[in-house]
């Protein structure tokens, strides 16, 4: 394999390929995310509500980011020819934690949207490890 | 099993030994010797847990895994980047196919 007359590719990889994915990750987020809203609901104490508001903000950037790397790491073309809604999902489901849902407003509601996207996503990723 | 001392040509791809060595850097590594520890090296990655084989690398062998003096130690010269021991454990002898000797040639940018 290795020779003096053939160059052979090694691997530098910056990402860590260790195969290590769980939609659970973007969940526990999200729950925490709708933790934070009832929370902020029961409180007037404005260092309190900032706070909160700041910690929630960073959550839903979190669950994004987890998405993301469901989307772009994990999910591979076989998968989406099988689950043509996929790519839809992880657009709403990132949408439902940007500013027109949980990063920007306190609104429960937007949060249990946003666990029953990640959910869907969970049960189609479900599927792909038992296959 | 010691393999016959030989000199082969490898072309480094990803970020995880930067500084010491960049994207498409092509390297002079010798097969045959035994690992030295503080030398990067060419090594097998050990499989991924549910069996997938990770590709051949450019680690720096640290030294001795220190629960078991038998194996190497690995770690990427990139602290934020790379498959360390850390991750996927040591590695044996056998996994640790060549030195790197030196640098032949970087592309410029």
């Amino acid at each position: 394999m290795l020779s003096l007359f053939r160059i052979t590719e090694v691997s530098a990889h910056c990402d860590l390929p260790c195969g290590v994915y769980d939609p659970a990750q973007a969940r526990i987020e999200a729950e925490s995310i709708k933790a934070i809203i009832a929370k902020v609901a029961d409180n007037d104490d404005p260092d309190f509500r900032t706070r909160a508001i700041l910690i929630k903000e960073q959550r839903s950037e979190l669950v994004k980011h987890h998405l993301w790397v469901l989307w772009t790491d994990y999910f591979k073309a076989p998968h989406f020819e099988k689950y043509p809604q996929l790519h839809t999902l992880f657009n709403e489901a990132t949408k439902l934690a940007g500013a027109s849902g949980t990063k920007g407003e306190l609104d429960a509601a937007k949060a249990d949207e946003l666990l029953a996207k990640i959910d869907e996503i969970a049960a189609i990723f479900a599927e792909t490890k038992k296959a | 099993m010691r393999l016959p001392v030989l000199p082969a040509l490898v072309r480094v791809r990803g970020r995880s030994m930067v500084p010491t060595y960049r994207d498409g850097d092509v390297l002079l590594v010798v097969r045959g010797l035994r690992p030295r520890a503080g030398r990067a090296h060419v090594v097998r990655l050990p499989p991924t847990a549910d069996g997938t084989p990770r590709p051949v690398a450019v680690k720096r062998v640290t030294g001795p895994d220190p629960d078991d003096p038998s194996r190497w130690w690995l770690d990427s010269d990139n602290p934020a980047e790379g498959v360390t021991s850390f991750d996927v454990g040591s590695v044996t002898g056998d996994d640790v196919l060549a030195v790197v000797a030196g640098r032949l040639w970087r592309t410029l940018g």
